[in-house]
Formats: structure tokens, C-alpha cells, sequence
């Protein structure tokens, strides 16, 4: 007997391999709840495909863009401000997954680790969240969109707030459609175009070849082309919308001229062309509110000529994320670098160097030579703008229109990319969203 | 009138204040169901002998004396023995002396030189009377009264209070939880329901019938074991209403026959020599069973492992446990004398077959590591123990091997966050993330999402638990299966048998282990097998088997055969049972030590006062009656 009950300690290894996992079990739910519990499918966020409960969001100046009235998601009154906040607030399903009622789920729904999640006074608290953007000023953007696709992006590049961010296609969150998952009019619509879309850039792009040329050549400045309409490269040509004459680069960037870029683009090389291209973020991917957006492309590693002076005009083989472009526009303004754009709170403090301080002072003297020669100020009523236009030729379909650029002014320093698809021109179709939404924002 | 009633009615089920009610009363019902089992367990130590011999075994040449401590004690000259005696002409484990109904026996476990009783050699266990001479080989000891011997008590810790509670009120508390529960089903949903009432209606009556059976048609003087298993129960039986009624019908009706199968087990082990002749039979019965489960057994998800016979269905498996245990422990005699497992073995490698077979994994886990505990309290061997797992390795490498399908079937095990949307992780995660979200108090019964999940209320039901109860609760209910393995424990050298002793242990052991992979599986920490959680998962099956296992455990408890409370109204017509064990001269005066006791009544009184507790003492009830009726007899 007495060896028997000896011989029942065996019983105690058990319980200790139980309690010890009961312990690490414990440990990691404090550790990991908040992560466990904000799953797309927890069915105490979302019932029946939809948000059942979460903090209010607002915007800039306290406006309601989505709030949770009786077991109910309710978003902003307007129209134009659902639609053209949805990729920046979300959805009720959490189709939208880089929005901000997924990214910060957790914290919109009001967990702790005491109640769960536990409708009390507790989770009440400090689950809201204010946004940094301008509802006025998106849905003046989004209007101007006119109903086609695209995205705009702007942002203070002093102090990184994001104001407007708009990607259409889009849909009204009160009223989502019935077809919204079968018709194919309805393809992508989840996808934020700002972060993690990229379109061929255009002549936007020729603002990269000039900062290659000015790295490359001292006299760039002075450094003339001339463009005949055509200019026969092998059996090809490269082609412009207009017989431009010799020019320099000042007029070749007001003009826009694709011969003189071309003829750049081949004395620069595609090595250095490549590399200024990389340096100012191709290839490379971003963050913003701690989603990781779409990298711009460029490979000009075993390009021909031809495809090289194509791609110095932005028309070959290369994209460009509109995110990425508001962020070089930036740092160009910024003197070569700019804060990481933000939404939420007061930003991460961490700042993306793209261009050096003489190029980036050189590329915004020639933007703001662009808009005052050639666009005409007289469009951008109350602010100092320099920018770029671009159009871009898609196979089959109306161009890309694009603007990228900034204002000048101190207490109204925003710098913008806006493209978008299907348009007319860059400065008439993109450059009227740039358009709406500063107006807005005065 | 009635409308504006209706609508007072909604009115408040709607509030914020009723939800804010419901979570008050989730935060506090665990820890009145942790009060219930701490109470249950220190109850239970209170409760249980001190280790004092009972009676004496005296050299009868050198006048040496060997206390006798236990039920079953093996004499012999190996130190592991209870009596030892140093001779060398002795055999290691020469004999048994033991305890049953009839009184004390001595039984030869093929030892060189035999036993002797009264001058002759036994073949079969002999009846000894005190003052009998029994002939270990060359030494004769006599059988002898306890006296007054210096025997150390050991202090045992049992908990920070001082007084055992009364099995009345700890079945109080068990209502006290019951009610929280019910109430919460009633108004906690948003909606006001009333068949909860039903439910506990019959909870109530059930534990209340088993109480006065048990307390008063038997007499027996510990509840605690039954009033663990009826707290559990009602917790899953209440748990799984939120359901709805049809959910829960067929698991009241398996506890009410898991209660009869307590019953009934309890009843039937109380005679050693049945249980020893028996065995042979269970252990066919079991394994024609798995046999028939094998012929016309039906495969629910992924295991062939129910018999379904018309409307009714079960896991014969979870029957198989109770068999498994049953033939797994002996009384000590048959222990020394058939000392190899080979059979045992056997018995359990063609379990473990069937189960592979099955592709009941889980269970086949189970049996094997209550047959690693059996065998190692058996034996003591930790060469059989190591055999045992590399043969089970290499088993589970073959496998693998050849079937690489079951691997996959696990391929999900520490990653399931990668899986969430697959079979590989979809239990696992939405078990984590529902768990999360029901925080320490719950989110009420009823209120769970985890429900929509397959197999929540079973395999999951740990996760359901915590989501709607809140993980207080969660961890209360894990402790107290835990506490199964202390009561086990601090049962073993007091039970009546090694058969109880190793049974309890085994039971103890398998729940607990049962419950790891309950537990343990859906929150990633272990692969997910799917098994059951002991009474909390729903399963008809799973809870009959695990009111049969809790009798083994009620059976260790020397008190559940050999105490008797005493009667109210027959104080009189109360006889304590003759029995050293029980009736002690400290509190029964009409022992035959009593002539030792007055031969030194000033040390006697001073012991009694200072370190001897009398078991019925620490029962208040039982003392009361029982001093009245001494008094009376006077």
C-alpha cells in the first residue's frame, strides 16, 4: 500500500504539465487578446456581414463619418462624403482591409482584457477616433472625379496630415449594392487605388529624368534638344504632340516634349536612370497608418533604346503608386524629404529622403516655371502651385490623366497626386479634382 | 394592463442596467462555484483518517512490534513493503494482511516458505482473530490491539480554515450557481425565456434526490465527490441550454443515468472478491464491444467511433474507459502474487488498436497515458514506463510513415493564425478569438458566437465556456478537475484496497488528461484531437462515463463503504460498524481497547485533547448525533 501511494506521484507530473499550460496559456491571451479578439470574423464585431459595434469616427473639424446606432453602423450624411471616405474609413464587412475599421478594429471596438468585449463604460472610452482628413474636401474631390476611376492623395508635407484621400471606384457604405460581390463593374472596388494600385506614370515621370539629368550633367541646364514631331530610333519612332523646335529643359518640362526627354534619357544611360529613379522610391515600398502600400515599378536593366526613350516619357514598362507619387511631390517641396503621411494621432515621426536639397530646389523652380508659364496660375485661385501633368496612353482605352505637384504657401503647404483614368487631359480632368479640393480646403 | 407590463418588461431587458446586472452576477458566480470546490477538496481531507495504526503485529520472539497503517498491507523482507521483516529466510513480499468485511486476513503471495496461521500452512486467504499467531516463514508475529505507541502523527495541510464544511451547505452552493446560471439564461438573451426553469427544476430535484439517498437511506458521511461531479454537470448542462431546449434534453437524460451508473459502480466494487472475479468478463465485454464498434460502427467526422442503434447513438470508447480502468488496478495480493503486466498489456495494446483503427486519435492519447499511470503504479518500473513510450514513438513514426494523412491532419498545429479560413485553424482561432472576447466575465450564456462553430459545445466547449461564462469561470471549472488529481492523491494509501487506490488515480489521471487536450487542442497549445471536456461537453456519452469514472474515486474514500452517519430518528438503532478503523476509542466507548484506555486515563485525555481529532468531529452533524447516542447508552 505504502509503495502504491508512493508510485501515485506520477499524478503530480501530470498536473504540473497542466498547470504549466494553463499558465502559458493565460500568458498569452494578456499578451495577444486584443489581436485574438479583432478577427474580420468575430461575429461580436460583425453580424450578418456587417459592423455591429465600434467607436465614432470624425473627421478634421468633428464631423461624424461613421458611428454605431443600435446594433447598426451608421456612416456620414452625405452621399459624396461616404463615397469618397470609404477606403479611408471602411466598410461594415471589413472587405476593405486597409481602411480604418480594419486597421484599427481593436481598437474601435473598445477590447480589454477584463470586460472583452463587453458593451461598458469602459470600452466606451477612448474608442473613438479622429481622423486627420477634410470630409468637405474629399467629397469636392470626389465630385470632380465625375464618376470615373482613379485616386487622389494630398497631404500637408509639413506636418504629414492627411487631408484628402479618394479611390474610385467606390461605393455607398448605407446602401451597399446587391451585386456588389457578382457584378463585374464592381472588380477591385475593395482595393484603397492611393495605396496599393499603380498606373503608368506618363509625363509625370519626366520630372525623375530631368533629376537624373541634373545629377548627370553639370550643364544641364543649358543642354538643348531639338524635336521634329518624329524622331526615328531603329525601325521606330519616338513621337510628340507637337513640333517643339531645340529647347531646354525649362521649356522642354512646360511643353512636355517626349523628343527632348527621349534624346536626355539616351546621353544619361539607363544605369543612371535607373538608379536616380530608384533613389527617389521606384522599387521601394512605403508605409501609411501601418499598411504597406504598392511599390513603383522600373526595370531598365536590359531595356533597348527604343524602350529607354519611351520609358525617360514614363510610356514603357513602368508604374508609379499615387501615394508614392504625393510623397516625392513632398519631399521636393520639403527640400528632399518628408514625414510619412498620417491619419490618425500625430504621426510616426518617420520621414522618407527621396531627392537631394539642390535637385529637389532645381525640379521645384522648373514645376513652378510649368504652372506659371504654361499652365497659368489663374487656375489655382488663392494658392501658389507647382506641379506636373501627365498623360499617359493606356492600349484600348481613354489615357491616365495625372497631376502631381504642391502649394507653396506656408500656412497652406499640401502636397498632391491625383490621377485619374479614362480623363481628357492631365491639367483639365486631374488637375480639376487638385482644383475642388484646395477650394475646399481654403 | 398586461401591455404596459409587457413593455415595463422589455423596457428593462433592453436597458444598459439589466446587462450591467448580468455581468455582475458572471463576475461573481465563479467564485462562488471556486468557494464550492476548495470547500469540497479541504472538507474532503478534513474528513479522512489520521494515519494511526489500527491494529499490531508483534514479534512474538523478540516482542518487536510493526504497526499496521493500512487496508492492505504487504509483509515481507523488501523495504517497499509495509511490514518488513528483516530476516533473511523471509520472501521479499511473503504475504498480505488485509482488511475486509468479515475482518482481518492473511493471504500467501507465493512465498518459498508459506504462511502459517494457527499452525497451519494456508492456501487461501485465512480469517485472524486478534491474538492469532501468523507464521511468516521462520518468524511468527501475533496479531495484537493498538497501544498506546508513540506513533508520530504527520500535520497534513488541509486548507486555511479549521472547520469541514457541511455537505448541506456546499449543495447550497451548487444552487447558488445553478440559479445564477438560470436566471442569466432567462433575461441575459434580450428576451425573456422560461424553460430554464425546466432545466433547473430538474437539476434541483436530481441533486436533491441523490443527496438524501446517499446521506440518508445509505448513511454515508461524504458528499463531496458527488457534489464536485453535480456542480460540473449543472455548469455544462446549463452551459449547453443557451442553445436552446432540444440542445440539452439528451444531456440531462445521460446525467440522470450517469448518476445511476455512479450509483450502481459504487455499489458494485464495494465487494472486492466480485470485482477480482469479474474481471476476466469486463474485459471481454470490452473488447467485443470495440469489436461490434468496429464491425457497425458509424464515422462522424473523420473517427468510426459511434454505434448508432435506432434513435439511440454512443461512443462505445467512452465506455471502454470505465472497463479499462476496472481491469487495469488489483487488490494488493493479486498484485505480489501475478506480478508481470503481460496481460494487462495486452488488453491495452489491442485498445489502442481499436482505436487507431477508429482514427480516434484523442481517445486512443487518453488510454494511453491512464495506462501508463496504471502501469507504473503497478509495477513501479520505469524501464515498463520507457518501453511503453518508445514503443509508442516508434508507433506513431510508423504511422506517420505510412499514413501521412493523419500528419496532415495536424499540419495546422502552431500555425493555425495562417489557417483561419481552412480546416487546419478554423476551430482553433475562432476558439482563441471568442475566448478574447468574452474578457473575465463573459458575454452571458446564450450570447456566444462560438456556438455557430462545429463542435463547439464538445470539442471547443472550453472556448464557449470562457466566451459566454468568462474565463474566471473557465478556470475555476480547470481547477477544479485538477483538484481531482489532489483527492486521488491524498486517497491512496488510506482507500480500502491498491484496486481503489490505483483506480481513483487512473480516473483522476485520465480526466485530467482528458481535459489537457480538451483545453489544450482548440487553444493551439496541443494539436487538436477532439475529445470531450469531462462533464461540461456536451455528449451523452462523455458524461455517463465520467459519473462512472467519479465513482472510482467515491470508492477510494474508505468512508463511502465503511462510515456510517448516524440516523436523526434511529440514533438507537444505530450500530457502528465494528471496525478499528473507524471506532475509535476516542469517541466510541464501547471498543475493546477500552480497558487500555482506562488502564491510563491522564495521557489518554491529554492526547485526545491535543492531537487526536476524531473523524466524526469534523463532521458536526455526525458528532452531535453520535455523542447523544453514547450519552444515551450510558
Amino acid at each position: 500500500m505504502k509503495t502504491t501511494g508512493f508510485r501515485s506521484f506520477v499524478l503530480y507530473l501530470l498536473l504540473f504539465a497542466f498547470l504549466g499550460g494553463i499558465g502559458w496559456f493565460v500568458i498569452n491571451l494578456a499578451a495577444n487578446g486584443e489581436k485574438w479578439a479583432a478577427q474580420p470574423y468575430n461575429g461580436h464585431i460583425y453580424a450578418s456581414g456587417s459592423t455591429l459595434s465600434a467607436g465614432t469616427i470624425t473627421d478634421r473639424t468633428g464631423l461624424i463619418l461613421a458611428e454605431s446606432q443600435e446594433d447598426r453602423r451608421v456612416y456620414a450624411e452625405s452621399e459624396s462624403v461616404r463615397r469618397s471616405l470609404l477606403h479611408t474609413v471602411g466598410d461594415s464587412s471589413g472587405y476593405i482591409n486597409t481602411a480604418v475599421q480594419s486597421v484599427h478594429r481593436s481598437h474601435l471596438m473598445g477590447y480589454n482584457l477584463i470586460f472583452g468585449l463587453n458593451d461598458t463604460i469602459f470600452s466606451g472610452l477612448g474608442s473613438s477616433i479622429q481622423l486627420s482628413v477634410s470630409a468637405r474636401a474629399n467629397a469636392a474631390a470626389f465630385d470632380a472625379f465625375e464618376g470615373r476611376s482613379g485616386s487622389a492623395f494630398i497631404f500637408n508635407y509639413k506636418t504629414g496630415e492627411t487631408l484628402v484621400k479618394v479611390s474610385a471606384l467606390t461605393y455607398d457604405p448605407m446602401h451597399v449594392p446587391d451585386d456588389l460581390l457578382t457584378n463585374e463593374r464592381y472588380d477591385g472596388v475593395f482595393l484603397d487605388h492611393t495605396l496599393v494600385s499603380t498606373y503608368v506614370p506618363g509625363s509625370i515621370f519626366k520630372l525623375v529624368t530631368a533629376a537624373a539629368a541634373m545629377d548627370t550633367f553639370t550643364d544641364w541646364e543649358t543642354r538643348t534638344y531639338t524635336c521634329e514631331n518624329r524622331f526615328a530610333l531603329g525601325d521606330s519612332t519616338v513621337t510628340c504632340l507637337d513640333w517643339h523646335g531645340t529647347l531646354s529643359m525649362e521649356a522642354a518640362m512646360g511643353h512636355s516634349c517626349n523628343i527632348y526627354f527621349a534624346k536626355l534619357a539616351l546621353d544619361i544611360g539607363p544605369e543612371k536612370l535607373q538608379e536616380t529613379a530608384e533613389k527617389m522610391g521606384f522599387n521601394e515600398q512605403f508605409s501609411f497608418d501601418s499598411v504597406t502600400t504598392a511599390d513603383s515599378e522600373i526595370d531598365l536593366s536590359s531595356v533597348t533604346e527604343l524602350e529607354l526613350a519611351w520609358s525617360a516619357v514614363g510610356q514603357a514598362d513602368l508604374m508609379a503608386n499615387p501615394y508614392h507619387m504625393a510623397l516625392l511631390m513632398g519631399a521636393i517641396a520639403n527640400g528632399g524629404s518628408t514625414p510619412e503621411p498620417y491619419i490618425i494621432g500625430s504621426g510616426s515621426n518617420t520621414k522618407y529622403t527621396l531627392v537631394s536639397q539642390s535637385t529637389a530646389n532645381r525640379l521645384h523652380d522648373l514645376m513652378r516655371t510649368t504652372v506659371s508659364y504654361y499652365y497659368g496660375d489663374s487656375r489655382f485661385e488663392g494658392y501658389t502651385v507647382c506641379a506636373k501633368t501627365g498623360t499617359a496612353e493606356v492600349s484600348g482605352r481613354d489615357p491616365n490623366c495625372w497631376i502631381v505637384g504642391f502649394t507653396e504657401d506656408e500656412d497652406a503647404p499640401y502636397a498632391f497626386a491625383v490621377c485619374v483614368e479614362d480623363g481628357s487631359s492631365g491639367i483639365r480632368t486631374a488637375g480639376n479634382v487638385v482644383i475642388a479640393a484646395l477650394n475646399a480646403l481654403k | 394592463m398586461p401591455d404596459i407590463l409587457q413593455d415595463f418588461a422589455m423596457r428593462i431587458l433592453n436597458s444598459g442596467l439589466l446587462s450591467t446586472l448580468m455581468l455582475l452576477i458572471r463576475f461573481i458566480t465563479p467564485f462562488i462555484a471556486l468557494f464550492v470546490l476548495w470547500r469540497c477538496y479541504t472538507s474532503f481531507r478534513k474528513g479522512q483518517r489520521r494515519k494511526d495504526p489500527v491494529i499490531m503485529l508483534e514479534d512474538a520472539a523478540t516482542g518487536a512490534a510493526f504497526p499496521v497503517l493500512y487496508w492492505e498491507n504487504s509483509i515481507g523482507r523488501s523495504k517497499s513493503c509495509d511490514i518488513v521483516i528483516p530476516d533473511e529466510s523471509v520472501s521479499r513480499d511473503h504475504a498480505v494482511l488485509l482488511r475486509r468485511e468479515e475482518g482481518w486476513f492473511v493471504s500467501d503471495t507465493d512465498s518459498h516458505l508459506g504462511v502459517r496461521v494457527r499452525g497451519r500452512t494456508i492456501k487461501e486467504p485465512t480469517l485472524v482473530q486478534i491474538g492469532d499467531k501468523i507464521g511468516i516463514g521462520p518468524v511468527t508475529l501475533i496479531l495484537k490491539n493498538t497501544t498506546d505507541s508513540n506513533i508520530k502523527k504527520r500535520r497534513i495541510f488541509t486548507g486555511f480554515t479549521g472547520e469541514a464544511a457541511s455537505p448541506f451547505s456546499l449543495m447550497l452552493g451548487v444552487v447558488l450557481v445553478q440559479l445564477s446560471m438560470t436566471l442569466q439564461l432567462m433575461f441575459g438573451t434580450g428576451e425573456m425565456r422560461v424553460y430554464p426553469l425546466a432545466v433547473f427544476g430538474i437539476l434541483f430535484l436530481a441533486e436533491w434526490v441523490l443527496y438524501l439517498f446517499s446521506r440518508r437511506l445509505l448513511r454515508r458521511v461524504s458528499f463531496e465527490t458527488e457534489t464536485f461531479g453535480l456542480l460540473l454537470s449543472s455548469i455544462g448542462i446549463l452551459l449547453i441550454s443557451g442553445q436552446g431546449v432540444d440542445a440539452v434534453k439528451m444531456q440531462i437524460a445521460a446525467f440522470l443515468i450517469g448518476i445511476v451508473l455512479f450509483c450502481l459502480i459504487v455499489w458494485f466494487v464495494s465487494d472486492l472478491d466480485r470485482v477480482m472475479k469479474s474481471r476476466t468478463v469486463i474485459a471481454i465485454g470490452a473488447l467485443l464491444l470495440f469489436a461490434l464498434n468496429l464491425a457497425i460502427g458509424s464515422t462522424v467526422n473523420g473517427s468510426k467511433n459511434w454505434i448508432m442503434l435506432g434513435p439511440v447513438s454512443f461512443q462505445p470508447s467512452e465506455f471502454i474507459k470505465i472497463a479499462f480502468i476496472f481491469v487495469g488496478a488489483a487488490t494488493l495480493d493479486r498484485l505480489q502474487t501475478k506480478k508481470n503486466l503481460t496481460v494487462f498489456i495486452l488488453f491495452a495494446g489491442a485498445c489502442l488498436g481499436c482505436l487507431f483503427i477508429m482514427r480516434d486519435f484523442g481517445t486512443a492519447l487518453i488510454f494511453f497515458a491512464t495506462f501508463l499511470i496504471i502501469a507504473f503504479m503497478r509495477s513501479g518500473s520505469f524501464r515498463t514506463i520507457f518501453l511503453a513510450l518508445a514503443a509508442a514513438f516508434f508507433g506513431v513514426f510508423m504511422i506517420l510513415q505510412f499514413r501521412p494523412y493523419v500528419a496532415k491532419r495536424f499540419a495546422g498545429w502552431m500555425h493555425v493564425w495562417e489557417h483561419t479560413q481552412d480546416s487546419l485553424g478554423y476551430q482553433q482561432v475562432r476558439t482563441m478569438t471568442y475566448i478574447a472576447s468574452g474578457g473575465l466575465g463573459g458575454l452571458g450564456i446564450g450570447n456566444g458566437c462560438l456556438k455557430y462553430v462545429a463542435a463547439s459545445d464538445s470539442d471547443l466547449v472550453f472556448g464557449m465556456l470562457c466566451e459566454e461564462q468568462g474565463l474566471l469561470m473557465g478556470l475555476t471549472v480547470l481547477f477544479g478537475l485538477a483538484l481531482l488529481v489532489l483527492y486521488a492523491r491524498s486517497d491512496v494509501t488510506r482507500s480500502r484496497s491498491t484496486f481503489y487506490a490505483i483506480a481513483s488515480c487512473a480516473a483522476a489521471g485520465m480526466l485530467l488528461f482528458q481535459t489537457c487536450l480538451n483545453v489544450f487542442g482548440p487553444t493551439d497549445i496541443l494539436p487538436l484531437t477532439g475529445v470531450t471536456l469531462p462533464l461540461i461537453s456536451a455528449g451523452g456519452s462523455s458524461m455517463m462515463s465520467t459519473w462512472g469514472l467519479l465513482a472510482f474515486l467515491k470508492a477510494a474514500d474508505e468512508r463511502t463503504y465503511a462510515a456510517k452517519r448516524g440516523g436523526r430518528r434511529s440514533a438507537q438503532a444505530e450500530e457502528p460498524e465494528d471496525d478499528p478503523f473507524l471506532d475509535e476509542p476516542a469517541f466510541d466507548p464501547r471498543t475493546k481497547r477500552e480497558p487500555v484506555q482506562k488502564a491510563r486515563p491522564a495521557e489518554r485525555t491529554n492526547r485526545r485533547m491535543e492531537v487526536r481529532i476524531p473523524e466524526n468531529e469534523l463532521h458536526p452533524e455526525t458528532h452531535n448525533t453520535k455523542r447523544k447516542g453514547g450519552v444515551k447508552r450510558r
